[in-house]
């Protein structure tokens, strides 16, 4: 083993035990203030365009925190709150929208179209590469061309 | 007078855009070139039109001439200058002027750089496209959204002046001009394509000679969309920069087609591959800068930026449906001759990277656009009503951008065709060791957070591929090594890392508390004491304005305010912030009491680097203007896919 795949080695343990730290001490909210925080982020206020309860400065989003807020001191949990804030407003509360009806597409169409496009590079990689340049002919040809070219680029 | 005058410009830019461009059109289909400088001539007075409907309109705002419908809406006795300068573009009307203004100056400077190419049809071809997109806008204002209509003046009339939102900063003078000359700019790559695929000169040609113009819309829609972010913070008082707003979202598809054909363009200059790629990218970014505009003009979405006008609206659309169908007929027509001779050897190779990179812009542009018209779809279709917002966009652009940054360390680095492994240790070893420091330093410091941890690896992964070429560049060339496109790119790869560095931290470890506070008070938030001192209150004729002082750590004293303006009866809650290398403290205050010794609702949002972003965004700005920067002399030629003999390349 060389010195140099041995200091790969260790710069890539010690990023995974970086990211293992990382993860492992991860987002949790500790508090009932991060908590409220948390989940003031997930929901939208309901007459704001689309902005959160937890950025927006309008009344209904301060009624909706307050709401939040004492759910969490009384101890309810994420679905519950979720609940009740959803029986209150509506789903225009909902800043992320159900994978449910028509609104699952948008989870759908993303998956289908990076999928697709990974495939069809893919096989258009696979096909190209059965029927490369021809002759060594070519290839002399195409090489020279490149090398004018950085030539003349530098 | 104004209103005439207006009006008679809007008539000569209608008109000798519609005439050139007809007869341009003629004189290439029956193939008199000599017609084309005809065409030169209309598109010169289409610039005229432009420079004298903006200075027109200009002239009308100084002098509160409220006899201009646009005047009466927009202009007001009492706004400063700059402010009322801006007010050209602080609603429909006037931002198609600035629109128009925008267009002439690019054609002008397009007649400029090739007034000694006046014969060639691929020039004419690209001026008559560009000369039908500015009909197009002359007709709007010319109709639908005429800003010079005469109209009478009420009696003791002072004028409403602009939203309070679009006087209250200063960016307003620079985000949206930044943003139109990025929209405006990509006019000219899109005319440029439009003429190879008419005159069927379909090779490297066009690529090379509009390469540069893209860089410069590019690097203005940048700057437009960082500005537009910095004016969001300053002044909507919401803490926030990026809300996922249908209008943000919308001047960001354009950037990252834009964005992903900066990088695909490399591989058809090389490798001659992705010409109906290249080609459809371009088209795609054109039609993006309509589609915003459509979202922005049409009323059709609720947004901060919707100036919820219908008028345009159906024109608009009609419009981009029209650039949409010819793109795509023009490819679909040009379909056998746009066959790409190269392929890829190695997926270790820098064109494959620059294939993953583009997969990866195009997913992303493709989340925003589904996420930004989903609701409008939706609720078309059977009712629905849906809100799309930041949960649904980090959760599906998240892992994009991840992989993105992991590119954009690997790609610099790798060469064409193929890599060794050999090749790629060697190169990325110092990138790699940066990287990973980061992420032990981070711990080290206390982060935490996966999401967070990750962007800074990956960061100082790129950081250091960006800076080693930077560094070999400086060293075999001198200050030479910091000019040309691949030099400046990296450098902008290096704004990039500092904005995702920026938006990592600011969000992940964000501290938001709001207290109610009585003068005397005190809260802590992180490490730092909040005192309220008193309460302050001052007006103009134009506003009046309650402030709290507020004591940061018994050293500085800020004052978040709420500003009421008086003609729109509408108060803004203006941020008070504290910007810092590492950290931000933001004040905004949320409620004032009515007598001076009540108690106000302060909200303390500590942000840590959030001015990293600005300095990306400036980072990228001043890449972009490297990379543009004019080198040695070369002229693009349809050469590189024409047949070469072989004489002529052993020869050299």
């Amino acid at each position: 083993m060389t010195r140099r795949s041995m200091a790969w080695v260790i710069i890539v343990l010690l990023a995974i035990a970086s990211l293992g730290v990382a993860a492992f001490d991860d987002g949790v909210p500790r508090t009932e203030a991060e908590r409220t925080q948390a989940l003031a982020q997930r929901f939208a206020c309901p007459e704001c365009d689309g902005q959160s309860v937890a950025d927006s400065n309008a009344s209904v989003a301060a009624n909706i925190r307050e709401l939040i807020r004492s759910e969490v001191a009384a101890g309810a949990t994420d679905d519950e709150i979720r609940d009740r804030l959803l029986r209150a407003y509506g789903t225009d509360v909902l800043l992320n929208p159900p994978a449910t009806g028509v609104s699952l597409l948008i989870w759908v169409l993303p998956a289908v179209v990076v999928v697709g496009a990974v495939g069809a590079l893919v096989s258009i990689a696979l096909r190209r590469r059965t029927h490369t340049l021809s002759t060594d002919d070519d290839r002399r040809l195409v090489d020279a061309a490149l090398r004018t070219r950085e030539w003349t680029e530098r | 007078m104004n209103s005439v005058l207006g009006y008679l410009f809007t008539m000569v830019g209608l008109t000798s855009s519609v005439v050139g461009a007809l007869a341009g059109f003629y004189a290439l289909r029956s193939g008199q070139l000599r017609l084309l400088r005809m065409v030169r001539q209309w598109s010169w007075l289409v610039l005229v039109a432009g420079v004298g409907c903006f200075v027109v309109m200009e002239v009308a705002l100084f002098q509160r001439d409220y006899t201009v419908s646009y005047v009466q809406q927009v202009g007001s006795d009492s706004t400063p200058a700059l402010f009322n300068f801006a007010a050209l573009w602080s609603a429909l009307e006037g931002s198609l002027i600035l629109w128009v203004f925008l267009l002439g100056g690019y054609l002008g400077a397009v007649l400029y750089k090739f007034r000694d190419r006046g014969n060639d049809p691929l020039l004419g071809w690209a001026l008559v496209t560009m000369l039908g997109v500015s009909g197009f806008f002359y007709a709007l204002l010319a109709g639908p959204a005429n800003p010079f209509v005469q109209v009478t003046v009420p009696l003791g009339f002072v004028g409403p002046g602009p939203n309070p939102l679009l006087q209250n900063h200063l960016l307003v003078a620079f985000h949206p001009p930044m943003l139109y000359l990025g929209y405006v700019g990509f006019t000219v790559p899109f005319a440029f394509a439009i003429a190879a695929l008419a005159t069927g000169r379909l090779g490297e040609g066009w690529l090379v000679e509009t390469r540069r113009w893209t860089v410069i819309a590019w690097g203005f829609l940048t700057m437009g969309i960082v500005l537009g972010a910095w004016w969001s913070y300053e002044v909507l008082g919401w803490g926030g920069y990026w809300a996922w707003d249908p209008v943000e979202n919308a001047s960001l598809l354009p950037w990252l087609t834009g964005t992903a054909y900066l990088h695909s363009v490399m591989v058809q200059e090389r490798r001659g591959m992705l010409r109906v790629w290249n080609l459809s990218l371009v088209c795609a970014t054109f039609c993006l800068t309509i589609l915003g505009t459509f979202l922005t003009r049409s009323g059709v979405v609720e947004s901060v930026h919707a100036f919820s006008d219908g008028a345009i609206g159906p024109w608009l659309l009609v419009f981009f449906a029209a650039v949409a169908g010819l793109s795509v007929g023009l490819i679909g027509w040009r379909g056998d001759e746009l066959r790409s001779p190269g392929s890829i050897d190695s997926i270790r190779s820098r064109e494959a990277a620059f294939f993953a990179n583009n997969v990866l812009f195009g997913a992303l542009a493709f989340v925003i656009l589904l996420g930004t018209v989903f609701p409008l779809l939706a609720e078309a279709y059977d009712g629905t009503r849906l809100t799309i917002g930041r949960p649904y966009f980090d959760s599906l652009g998240r892992p994009i951008a991840f992989v993105m940054l992991f590119l954009m360390a690997a790609a610099p680095v790798l060469p064409w065709r193929k890599a060794s492994s050999e090749l790629l240790s060697q190169r990325l070893f110092w990138p790699a060791v940066i990287g990973t420091g980061s992420m032990v330093l981070t711990l080290l410091l206390g982060g935490r957070g996966l999401w967070a941890v990750l962007t800074f690896g990956l960061g100082g992964f790129a950081a250091g591929a960006a800076g080693r070429q930077v560094v070999l560049a400086t060293r075999r060339q001198g200050w030479r090594g910091l000019v040309g496109r691949t030099n400046g790119g990296m450098i902008v790869h290096l704004g990039v890392v500092l904005v995702a560095v920026a938006i990592a931290s600011s969000e992940t470890y964000k501290t938001d508390r709001t207290a109610t506070l009585l003068p005397g008070e005190s809260m802590s938030v992180g490490d730092h004491q909040f005192t309220y001192l008193e309460l302050g209150a001052d007006e103009n004729d134009r506003r009046s304005r309650v402030y709290a002082l507020v004591e940061i750590d018994g050293e500085d004293i800020y004052a978040p305010s709420i500003v009421r303006f008086r003609q729109q009866g509408m108060s803004l809650a203006t941020p008070s912030v504290r910007t810092g290398l590492t950290e931000d403290v933001y004040l905004v205050l949320d409620g004032v009491p009515d007598e001076n010794d009540g108690p106000i609702r302060l909200r303390v949002i500590l942000r840590p680097m959030v001015s990293w972003l600005w300095a990306g965004g400036i980072l990228m700005g001043v890449g972009t203007l490297l990379a543009v920067f004019p080198g040695k002399r070369r002229r693009g030629t349809d050469a590189v896919s024409a047949p070469v003999e072989a004489e002529e390349l052993a020869g050299v």
